[in-house]
C-alpha cells in the first residue's frame, strides 16, 4: 500500500514537472532568441505601451466601479433571474473576440443606432480612445465579476451579521468586515481582468486599430518587421501584464495557508 | 434579577409564536428545529418578525449581544479589535482592554482570533457583545463548540459573569445538563412556548411527551386515567396503578404516563415484607445490565418492560444480576402525566 502511495507520488510528480516545463518551454525559447545585445523597441513601440497601460487603468475603474456591486447582488442575494443575469454576464466571455468585437461595433460604430446618436453629441466610439477602452471592458468585465462573485461568496455572512448586531449599517458592514475580508480575492479578480484587458486583440483590433495598444501594435510590427523584432515589445508586455497577477496569486495562496477562510476562488 | 417581557411572532423560515419570560440566565430549550435559534436571530432583527421589544428596529439600532453558536469573531482583526469593533471615539481601545479584562482576556488583546481556544473564542465574543452595552444577551449554543470535559467549568464561568453584569440573557440549547444550570427555563416545541418555570420545575414536571423524551425520561407508556372512590388509578398493561395528578387539570380518559429511570425504586427479596408499599409494586426479571459510568443501567420485563438508572452505591446493596427476580416500586408522586398526543 505504502509503495503503491509512493509510486503514485512519484508519478503525479513527474506529469507535474512535464507540464510546467511545456508550459515554460516557449518563454525559455523567447529568451534564447531574443538578440539581447542589440535589444531595442521598435518605433511607436513606447506610445503602444502608454495606450495600453493608461487605458487598461481606466477600463479597470470602470469594471470595478459597474462590476463589485454586481458581484455582491449576485453573490448575496437571491434575484429573481439570478440564472439569467449569470447566463447573460458569460455570453462576452464565450463569444469569440473577433464576433463581440464586430457586434459592439455594429451598436457602437458610427452606423449603428447608438453610435450614431452619440456622434451627435460629439463622441465617437470607433478608433478612439474611449472605444479602446469601450472595447476592454466588454472582453474584461465578465472575469472580474465571477472572481470578485467567487471571492464575497467566501466571506461568511454570519460575520456580516454579527457587524450589524454590533452596531453597524450594511454599508459600513461592507467596508469594515465583507471588504477586508474579500480583498485578496477582489484583488486576484481585478488581476486576471487586467491581464485579459491588457492582452485582448480580437474586440480592440475592430473596434479601435487606433490608438495602438501592445496586442495590435505586435501584430502590426510582426507583419512590417518579421518575427524576431517584435521579441523586445514582447518582453515589454510580460513585463506589463505578469507581475500583478503571479504576485497576487502568491500572497493569495500565502493567506489561505495562514487562514482557513479562502476567498480567492479565482485562484 | 433582572427581566424582560418577550413577545415575538415569527413567519419564516417557520412560524412561531413566541412569548416568554426572560429571567436572569434564561435557558431556551427545545428539539432541534423547534425555532430556538430562529428566536435569537429574530430577536437580534436578523429574522424578521413582530412584536416586543425592539419592534420593528433595524439589527444595528436594537442594544442586543448575540453570542452566535461559532462566535463569529473577525478573523482580519485582533481579539482586542474585535472587542473594539463596536466602540466609537478615541478611547476605543482603552475601551476594549478593560472589557477583555473583565472576562479574564487581558494578555490575549493582541492575539488573532485563529489561535485561541474554544473558550477564550467565547469570552472575547462575550467581550466583544458587552462592548455593545446591550439590554440583553443571546447566546446560542455556547457549549457546543466546546470541549466535553471543559464545557461545565465554562458555563459556570460564563453564567457567574452573566451574573455579575446583571444583565437578562436567554441561552438556546439542546443540552438539559447545560439548562439545569440556568435560572429560568423555557421550553419551545411545534412553534410555542409550551412550558416556563425553574429548570428544577421543568425537569420534574415536564408538560409534554416530546419535552419529556428531551429532558431523559426513559419510560413513557399509553394509558387510561379513572377515577375511582375520589382518587385517580391510571390503567397499564401491567395492571393499574395510583397516581397523584393535579386534579384541577385531569379528566378520566386516555393519557401518556412515565417515570425517571432514576425514579424508579427496586425491592429486593429480603426486602421486609411489611414494608413494602401497598400500591404500585410490579414483579419483573432483569433482562440487561450495562454499565454507564458509574451508575448501572437495568431493562427489566414483567408485564411492562421499563429502563432503570441504579447508583452505584444502590447496587452495591442490591448486587443485580440478569435473570434475577425482584420487584419494582413506581413511587405515585413520581409517576409523570402526559396529554395524548397525535404523534406521541
Amino acid at each position: 500500500m505504502m509503495r503503491r502511495r509512493m509510486w503514485i507520488q512519484r508519478g503525479s510528480t513527474a506529469v507535474g514537472l512535464t507540464w510546467l516545463a511545456f508550459l515554460l518551454l516557449p518563454l525559455l525559447s523567447l529568451a534564447a532568441s531574443t538578440s539581447w545585445r542589440s535589444f531595442a523597441l521598435a518605433a511607436g513601440d513606447v506610445s503602444a505601451l502608454e495606450t495600453s497601460v493608461i487605458y487598461t487603468a481606466f477600463a479597470m475603474l470602470a469594471v470595478v466601479a459597474f462590476g463589485t456591486p454586481l458581484a455582491f447582488a449576485l453573490a448575496r442575494r437571491r434575484l429573481r433571474a439570478q440564472r439569467l443575469v449569470e447566463a447573460l454576464l458569460m455570453i462576452p466571455l464565450l463569444t469569440p473576440p473577433l464576433a463581440l468585437g464586430i457586434l459592439l461595433t455594429a451598436l457602437y460604430g458610427p452606423y449603428g443606432w447608438l453610435g450614431g446618436w452619440l456622434n451627435q453629441w460629439g463622441v465617437s466610439l470607433t478608433n478612439t480612445g474611449p472605444a479602446f477602452v469601450l472595447a476592454q471592458v466588454y472582453a474584461s468585465a465578465p472575469y472580474y465579476v465571477v472572481g470578485a462573485r467567487a471571492a464575497f461568496e467566501a466571506v461568511p455572512t454570519d460575520l456580516e451579521q454579527i457587524a450589524r448586531t454590533l452596531g453597524d449599517s450594511p454599508g459600513r458592514v461592507f467596508r469594515r468586515v465583507t471588504l477586508p475580508l474579500s480583498l485578496l480575492g477582489l484583488g486576484a479578480a481585478l488581476s486576471i481582468a487586467w491581464v485579459r484587458a491588457l492582452g485582448e486583440f480580437g474586440v480592440v483590433l475592430i473596434m479601435a486599430y487606433f490608438p495602438q495598444g501592445i496586442p495590435v501594435k505586435l501584430w502590426v510590427n510582426l507583419q512590417d518587421y518579421g518575427l524576431s523584432s517584435v521579441y523586445p515589445l514582447l518582453w515589454v508586455f510580460f513585463l506589463v501584464g505578469l507581475p500583478l497577477p503571479l504576485l497576487l496569486g502568491l500572497l493569495a495562496r500565502q493567506r489561505t495557508a495562514r487562514r482557513p477562510l479562502a476567498p480567492t476562488a479565482a485562484f | 434579577m433582572p427581566e424582560l417581557a418577550v413577545d415575538y411572532r415569527i413567519g419564516w423560515p417557520l412560524a412561531l409564536s413566541a412569548r416568554l419570560t426572560i429571567r436572569g440566565l434564561t435557558a431556551l430549550v427545545g428539539p432541534s428545529g423547534a425555532g430556538k435559534t430562529t428566536l435569537l436571530r429574530a430577536l437580534c432583527g436578523l429574522v424578521p418578525a413582530s412584536g416586543q421589544p425592539f419592534a420593528g428596529l433595524a439589527p444595528e439600532r436594537r442594544r442586543v449581544g448575540f453570542l452566535p453558536q461559532h462566535y463569529a469573531l473577525f478573523p482580519h482583526l485582533s481579539a482586542l479589535d474585535n472587542v473594539a469593533y463596536p466602540l466609537r471615539g478615541a478611547d476605543r481601545r482603552e475601551r476594549a482592554q478593560a472589557l477583555l479584562e473583565r472576562v479574564r482576556m487581558g494578555p490575549f488583546g493582541a492575539r488573532p482570533p485563529q489561535t485561541l481556544s474554544g473558550g477564550q473564542c467565547q469570552r472575547v465574543a462575550l467581550a466583544r457583545a458587552l462592548a455593545r452595552e446591550p439590554d440583553l444577551l443571546l447566546l446560542d449554543e455556547p457549549a457546543s463548540a466546546l470541549e466535553p470535559a471543559l464545557r461545565d467549568a465554562l458555563f459556570d464561568e460564563l453564567a457567574e459573569l452573566i451574573h455579575e453584569l446583571g444583565l437578562p440573557a436567554l441561552v438556546a440549547t439542546h443540552d438539559p445538563h447545560l439548562a439545569q444550570q440556568c435560572d429560568w427555563m423555557a421550553v419551545l416545541d411545534r412553534g410555542r412556548v409550551v412550558q416556563q418555570q425553574t429548570p428544577a420545575q421543568v425537569f420534574s414536571q415536564p408538560r409534554t411527551l416530546p419535552l419529556a423524551r428531551l429532558l431523559g425520561f426513559r419510560n413513557l407508556f399509553g394509558g387510561s386515567l379513572e377515577a375511582r372512590a375520589g382518587e385517580f388509578v391510571l390503567s397499564t398493561g401491567a395492571g393499574m396503578l395510583r397516581v397523584v395528578p393535579d386534579s384541577r387539570h385531569w379528566r378520566p380518559g386516555p393519557v401518556q404516563w412515565g417515570i425517571r429511570s432514576d425514579e424508579i425504586q427496586v425491592l429486593p427479596e429480603s426486602f421486609p415484607a411489611h414494608r413494602v408499599p401497598a400500591d404500585n409494586v410490579l414483579a419483573v426479571r432483569v433482562r440487561q445490565l450495562r454499565h454507564q459510568g458509574l451508575t448501572l443501567r437495568a431493562q427489566v420485563t414483567g408485564d411492562m418492560a421499563f429502563e432503570l438508572l441504579l447508583p452505584r452505591h444502590v447496587q452495591d446493596g442490591l448486587g443485580l444480576a440478569v435473570g434475577q427476580r425482584v420487584r419494582i416500586h413506581l413511587p405515585p408522586a413520581y409517576l409523570r402525566l402526559f396529554p395524548q398526543e397525535s404523534d406521541a
